[in-house]
């Protein structure tokens, strides 16, 4: 059982990662926020079916949806939080000032999360959503764990299909000019902030789907546990599996997931400093990243650029070298 | 003047205490090729950004094919067919030759995000008829062999060879390039003033800002004179060589320097 949570825990994040890539991958936005639209939905995904607080405990809404409607939603309300920081972080701001921005964005929100207990429930977070449909789906607990492990798998498979069919598309075409180059975009015709927007909420929109299954598996959010600094790892997931190629995102999060988070578990950790075993996983990270950019910047899977393979010159392909599991297309 | 497509009236732009334009007028028409030159620092650069959009004159108007600019954004510029380039060549570096031109090709609708989910396949085809557009041009500029190789991995000169190719397939009214003969050899050189011709003979309106005289002469129907952000003379370049003001301003060091 383990295992099948490791792995339902990876794929969650997997579809994270899909969604950020598109925003720091294709558009080349390095968005620190992105880690409040994972907790908005997971948070939305409680109030909304969760039932009344008992008190002390308190939240909003309060309502008792079927997680099926909850999740959409709340993928809805995170879309529109979206919408507001992305028209004005977005519209003007670029790189590093861009990255301050949504950094201070979800640190607010955190904060008034945080403190701001009517919302929901402060440091205390909210939880109380096991295993929702499982008498209806007569399943055991393990079994449970198993449908949702498939269930991820499928909205994964489902999440891929549609970044991938935007990869190739024109649209991730110019999102990717649009990274390269925005003046000469704009020179060309091309409502930049507006195709950086769109794909923005497509980000966003992942994130709060993230947020929702989220919900589902863990059965408790607080602001606490689970900090933005999460964020990094899945940055980190990118820069390993290839940023830019969703096939190398999703290998990316199972390799630094499975790989250093969960067998760095293993360490030991002596008893008079039971945090050694945490530090050291952020340390490892840490190094991952500084020698993942120094001898394969490009990830596991480099980014692939179309190739032509018009009528004419047949014979002038000077195809780049072929990357290891790269034979389909 | 109501044969122009571009009508520059009365521009002026300062940076800080630095006046980079002073009142700047003078006109392109349809079919016209226009060479804008100056000495370094003369404010040419500044005029090409306040036309297309890349900065906001402090007074005075620009008027293409009747349509005021000012206010309007770069890509909206861009969308009533002013294409401009830019000092250094600006290429989607990671992305292919081919995919630098079809981005070229300005097919906006296209680029949905709906649509790309929705009718995927219809774009598909539609697009393998860019391509087939793409590829005559790459031909045209010697670049059919390069078509996969990544924009990066280009030399200067192909890189602004590349810089053509992308204009020819968008097929713009008006055509603004910025010193395009800059850093790339005599042979390149030649080649892109070919391209610059070509663009003339198929009825595109250019204006060029360029150091190199003998290809002005060769090829404007009329020259721009600049300096300290005025303009100091206009007309055709055989006129200018007996103007004091230019032969003191830029043929005149231009001489001195052999």
């Amino acid at each position: 059982m383990y295992w099948v949570s490791v792995i339902t825990e990876a794929g969650i994040f997997a579809i994270l990662a899909l969604g950020l890539d598109v925003v720091w991958g294709w558009s080349g936005d390095f968005d620190l926020a992105f880690y409040g639209y994972l907790a908005l939905g997971s948070y939305l995904t409680f109030v909304l079916s969760i039932g009344k607080p008992t008190p002390p405990v308190e939240y909003i809404i309060g309502w008792h949806l079927p997680v099926l409607l909850a999740i959409p939603l709340a993928v809805v309300v995170v879309v529109g939080l979206a919408a507001v920081i992305g028209a004005v972080a977005l519209r003007n701001l670029r790189e590093i000032y861009f990255a301050v921005t949504t950094l201070a964005a979800v640190s607010a929100v955190y904060l008034l999360v945080e403190n701001y207990t009517p919302l929901f429930d402060g440091y205390n977070g909210v939880y109380g959503l096991i295993n929702p449909g499982q008498t209806a789906l007569n399943l055991t607990y393990n079994g449970y764990r198993i449908f949702l492990l498939f269930v991820v798998l499928f909205l994964l498979f489902l999440a891929y299909l549609l970044v991938q069919r935007l990869s190739r598309s024109p649209f991730g075409r110019l999102l990717r000019a649009i990274r390269e180059d925005e003046r000469a975009a704009a020179a060309y015709g091309r409502r930049v902030f507006f195709t950086k927007y769109r794909a923005y909420l497509l980000g966003a929109a992942l994130a709060g789907l993230t947020g929702g299954l989220f919900a589902i598996f863990i059965s408790a959010f607080n602001p606490s546990a689970w900090t933005p600094q999460e964020l990094l790892v899945i940055y980190a997931a990118i820069l390993v599996g290839g940023r830019g190629n969703p096939r190398g995102v999703i290998a990316g999060v199972f390799v630094v997931y499975i790989g250093f988070i969960e067998l760095t578990r293993f360490l030991p950790s002596p008893a008079s400093r039971p945090d050694f075993g945490p530090a050291m996983r952020q340390i490892l990270i840490g190094l991952l990243i500084i020698l993942m950019l120094r001898f394969r910047p490009q990830g596991i899977f480099r980014e692939r650029p179309g190739v032509d393979r018009g009528p004419r010159p047949a014979a002038a392909e000077p195809a780049p070298a072929p990357e290891p599991g790269e034979a389909v297309r | 003047m109501s044969g122009a497509l571009l009508e520059i009236d009365d521009l002026t732009k300062s940076f800080g205490g630095v006046s980079a334009v002073r009142h700047c007028t003078f006109s392109v028409d349809e079919g016209q090729v226009v060479g804008l030159i100056g000495p370094n620092g003369a404010g040419k650069s500044t005029v090409v950004d306040l036309v297309s959009g890349f900065g906001e004159p402090d007074s005075g108007s620009v008027t293409f094919a009747g349509v005021p600019l000012t206010g309007k954004r770069p890509d909206a510029i861009s969308r009533l067919g002013l294409i401009r380039t830019f000092q250094t060549p600006r290429e989607w570096r990671n992305l292919t030759v081919m995919d630098n031109v079809l981005l070229g090709r300005r097919k906006f609708a296209r680029e949905s995000l709906w649509r790309s989910l929705t009718a995927a396949r219809r774009i598909r085809r539609d697009e393998e008829l860019d391509r087939a557009v793409v590829r005559d041009i790459l031909e045209r500029f010697g670049l059919t062999e390069l078509k996969n190789e990544l924009a990066v991995r280009l030399s200067g000169g192909q890189k602004r060879l590349l810089e053509f190719a992308r204009i020819a397939a968008a097929e713009p009214r008006l055509i603004i390039v910025d010193e395009p003969m800059g850093g790339v050899n005599p042979v390149l050189g030649s080649r892109i003033g070919e391209a610059v011709r070509q663009f003339a003979t198929d009825g595109l309106t250019v204006i060029v800002v360029e150091h190199n005289l003998p290809f002005i002469e060769k090829t404007c129907d009329k020259v721009v004179v600049m300096d300290l952000g005025e303009v100091i003379a206009q007309g055709p370049f055989s006129g200018l060589r007996d103007n004091p003001r230019v032969v003191e301003a830029y043929l005149g060091m231009d001489q001195s320097h052999g």
